[in-house]
């Protein structure tokens, strides 16, 4: 194990800002956002969670696909080169890094690749920091995450007395560990603080196989009540990852880009016709309870939620995941 | 272009339309092809992601391909499908896929198969059909049951009246809700007329696809005809985006119908959400 | 006389009991201490989980569209700014009087839940009034059936007390050359997330479909980006001009804390500079600004 003063921070960031764009969560209007480090300014890496999860980092609130020129009915479409920007992403605590996997499951398996994902993510080294302290709303402790030492990460941080604790875990984090230099020293005997114990805690056991009989169950209408249908739970959640494609016509050309949707929305699931699957807030926050909590599982053993907590932070009427959890497990069928 | 597409799976090639047959006054035939022949080659019932590069994208069913080129067969009931109604012969298109499951050719090997159809419900039956005629010997009997709101509104006319009926051991009988002066044939609407008709279940399977209403009531036809769910085979129709199950939309329970359908038995269907 | 949150209940009890209505919408606990989400309450047994402290912040008038289509009688508490916001739909005839039941409640401003969850528990007390309540004119409901008597006087505040401040924020904006202001308004809404949770709050966001649920219609884009987040922003600070109630609920709601009440008061400055001192959703017989025609306009398209 290595260890780091905070002093010494900003230097082993701009090494690693020599091969690299480092995005680090910076404070930004009273709340902490991943920004690319431009060697200014106070290096905190957060309190806590940042307001927003780094998703956007690898799956991009709008992205451009591709180009196409139009000439009468004649047309042509023009890829965009390859996304070669390599990034690591320091900071990211262990809720965010499980969202990370969660996401490789959408985007790189069951028969498609997501090229733009992909690119993104296999450019990416991510060094991830433990927490010690859990932030009210935290509860990562409830899907088996370890809040002090995240899945999938190249390099794993600790706070310690007066810097950081750092263990390389991949061989990527061993070649970071290595650009880094005499910035690192031995930590000695020095011992990773314990790890943060949430104090919002819920039982998850059972919660898929009770929801698996409860589509039709009259909760949905009642825990939709003070839903107001915006999109602020799915836009903050780091697993969310539902997208439209529309198209951005200047003249005899345009592209066609990707951006964040929202199942929140009625526009999501309304066809050309004007028919409608979902047709109200119950049927559309049933589908994103199920869709974490069931389907989600169902489909890549795993569920889609990892405890941030941002959702229940946020909501305008505190939908409460947790909560829902709790009386799923309760209703009677 | 061919080998961004084969890349990224949500960069489509551009292809064009090649002809473009009026069916009935909103629905068209596209024939669509590329440079280098045909876009790819879909299993009956699969779909296909089909663009006006300035306008949009939207999912259809396939309904029939030919050694070079795709048949889609679209009704006109939105933007993106407005601006195709518009479209002539030489159009520039986006095109990708194939996407989804397609019908269960394996399952109906060997069987007799009964297909009811409604309007441009016809469009993704009619890929099976057809694969079925140039595969005739793995098929048992054909019984196609076709209804349609008015004689005009009968998709494929000349597969209805004069290619089908030719095909041998295959049966086609035509309904519309409603005739006018020269319609000789049925009227009436389809779940009565197949009830009339009362096909037997056994050896059959029955592909239905039509308006969810005429769904709704074949399916309780079917029942008190005695067909079982597992001989119930339907293809769906949801909203889709990225077509390879991961933008979301079209999720069934845990399935996604772009990936996991758009076909499905009645059995298997039972068993999800009902929330199409 | 007993507590304001006993009468809550008491009231809700009664109505729901006499079937004098189907449904009272109040606020209930939350998750954590400070917070008092809305409540929704059918049966009169339940009537105890209904709450009435500094956290009871959230606007509840706009919950009353979901019941549009239906036929049951609705109890709703208000407070000043929710009295307003059922003014605004009985206004843009979104909803009918006779299928509303207020309750007033004299509201001497709620708590900042975000302080509140930063400062603590133990220094509850110091938490400091929410923002939307700093520049309140109303505390009071302009509207009601029934008033719950305050059981503690002090804790009311006198009307526009503190209206003074109301356009600070408008004025320094203004101040600012058009670059500055040009740089604010971007920093502020390069962040929007188009969660749409400022719109689905408002009461004056009441059209059936709004355009930005519609994006193939061609008039907006889904792109979260510079120039249609700020298309976004202008066209919904547009539509609710003279319409605002100035809840400010829009500015709470908001993920990002985006200071959207200052776009929505500098209309409202500039429309009581054109057209005379206008708050919106006081009076049912006062048409908004932008709602009437006047042969005294000072604009010349009717003459």
């Amino acid at each position: 194990m290595l260890k780091i003063g905070q002093d010494k921070l900003p230097e082993l960031i701009s090494a690693w800002a020599g091969g690299a764009r480092v995005f680090v969560p910076q404070e930004r209007e009273g709340t902490s956002i991943f920004t690319p480090w431009d060697g200014k300014g106070k290096l905190t890496l957060g309190q806590g969670n940042t307001l927003e999860p780094p998703k956007d980092l690898f799956f991009p609130r709008t992205e451009a696909m591709y180009r196409y020129q139009v000439n009468g009915p004649a047309a042509t479409l023009e890829t965009l080169p390859p996304l070669e920007e390599k990034r690591v992403l320091v900071g990211i605590r262990s809720c965010d890094a499980r969202s990370l996997l969660i996401m490789d499951d959408v985007f790189l398996t069951r028969g498609y690749v997501d090229e733009f994902y992909r690119q993104r993510r296999e450019n990416t080294r991510i060094v991830a920091l433990a927490c010690n302290e859990a932030q009210p709303a935290c509860f990562c402790t409830a899907f088996g995450i370890d809040p002090g030492r995240a899945e999938g990460a190249d390099v794993q941080m600790w706070p310690g007395e007066g810097g950081y604790l750092l263990e390389a875990i991949t061989d990527a984090g061993k070649e970071l560990l290595k650009q880094a230099g005499n910035l690192l020293e031995e930590a000695g005997n020095a011992h990773p603080p314990a790890a943060a114990a949430p104090g919002l805690q819920v039982d998850t056991g059972g919660v898929t196989e009770k929801l698996q009989r409860m589509f039709e169950h009259p909760y949905w209408t009642a825990v939709s009540r003070k839903c107001l249908g915006c999109g602020a739970c799915t836009y903050l959640c780091p697993t969310c990852h539902c997208f439209d494609i529309q198209g951005e016509n200047q003249g005899d050309s345009g592209y066609k880009f990707r951006c964040w949707d929202s199942c929140m929305f009625s526009e999501y699931t309304r066809m050309a016709g004007g028919h409608n699957p979902r047709p109200s807030k119950k049927e559309r926050l049933r589908n994103r309870f199920l869709h974490k909590l069931q389907y989600f599982p169902e489909r890549y053993g795993k569920f889609a939620c990892v405890g941030c907590g941002r959702c229940l932070d946020r909501c305008p009427v505190n939908v409460d995941i947790t909560r829902v959890i709790r009386e799923v497990k309760e209703v009677t069928l | 272009m061919a080998e961004a597409a084969r890349v990224n799976p949500l960069v489509p090639q551009v292809g064009r339309i090649t002809k473009i047959i009026d069916e009935t006054p909103d629905v068209k035939t596209f024939h669509v092809t590329t440079e280098t022949g045909k876009p790819f080659t879909p299993l009956p019932g699969q779909l296909a992601m089909l663009s006006l590069l300035d306008v949009g994208e939207a999912m259809f069913s396939i309904t029939s391909q030919g050694p070079d080129h795709l048949e889609l067969a679209i009704k006109k009931v939105g933007m993106l499908t407005d601006a195709l109604h518009e479209a002539e012969p030489g159009q520039s298109v986006g095109i990708r896929g194939p996407y989804g499951n397609g019908f269960p050719l394996e399952m109906m090997r060997g069987k007799d198969l009964l297909f009811i159809g409604g309007g441009i419900g016809l469009a993704p039956v009619r890929s099976l059909i057809n694969y079925c005629i140039e595969h005739r010997k793995d098929y048992g009997h054909l019984w196609i049951i076709y209804g349609a709101r008015s004689p005009a509104d009968l998709c494929f006319k000349d597969d209805l009246f004069n290619n089908w009926p030719k095909v041998e051991n295959c049966r086609v009988d035509v309904t519309v809700d409603r005739g006018d002066d020269t319609w000789q044939g049925h009227e009436g609407f389809v779940p009565a007329f197949v009830e009339e008709l009362n096909p037997a279940p056994e050896g059959k399977v029955a592909i239905t696809c039509g308006p969810p209403i005429m769904i709704k009531f074949v399916l309780q036809s079917m029942e008190k005809l005695g067909f079982k769910d597992e001989q119930i085979v339907t293809t769906l129709e949801m909203r889709m985006k990225c077509g390879i199950g991961k933008c979301g939309r079209c999720n069934l329970g845990s399935c996604y119908v772009c990936l996991d359908g758009p076909v499905f038995t009645l059995a298997q269907l039972k068993k999800l959400p009902n929330e199409y | 006389m007993s507590s304001l949150q006993e009468q809550m209940r008491t009231r809700a009890r009664e109505l729901l009991s006499k079937k004098e209505v189907q449904v009272v919408i109040g606020w209930e606990k939350g998750t954590f201490w400070y917070l008092s989400p809305p409540a929704f309450i059918t049966d009169p047994d339940d009537c105890e989980r209904l709450v009435w402290d500094e956290f009871c912040t959230n606007n509840l008038a706009k919950y009353l569209l979901d019941y549009k289509l239906g036929e049951e009688k609705i109890a709703l508490f208000v407070k000043g700014c929710d009295a307003r916001g059922v003014n605004r739909l009985l206004q843009d005839n979104q909803f009918q009087r006779e299928r509303v039941y207020l309750i007033g409640i004299n509201c001497s401003g709620v708590k900042d839940g975000r302080r509140a969850a930063a400062l603590g528990e133990a220094r509850r007390a110091e938490v400091p009034l929410a923002e939307k309540c700093l520049y309140c004119t109303h505390p009071g409901p302009v509207i009601y059936d029934e008033l719950l008597q305050e059981d503690r006087g002090a804790g009311a505040r006198e009307a526009a007390a503190t209206a003074e401040g109301r356009f600070a924020m408008v004025e320094k904006i203004e101040a600012m050359n058009p670059d500055e202001r040009y740089a604010f308004w971007t920093s502020q809404y390069d962040r929007c997330l188009r969660c749409y949770a400022c719109r689905n709050i408002c009461p004056a966001c009441n059209c059936r479909e709004c355009i930005f649920d519609r994006s193939q219609s061609g008039w907006c884009g889904k792109q979260m980006s510079r120039s249609e987040n700020q298309f976004f922003a202008i066209t919904r600070a547009m539509h609710v001009a003279g319409r605002c109630i100035e809840c400010g609920e829009c500015e709470r709601v908001c993920p990002e804390g985006i200071p959207i009440m200052a776009l929505n008061k500098k209309i409202i400055k500039d429309l009581n500079e054109l057209f005379g001192e206008y708050e919106a959703g006081l009076d049912l017989e006062v048409r908004p600004p932008l709602g009437q025609y006047d042969l005294n306009d000072p604009d010349e398209f009717h003459k």
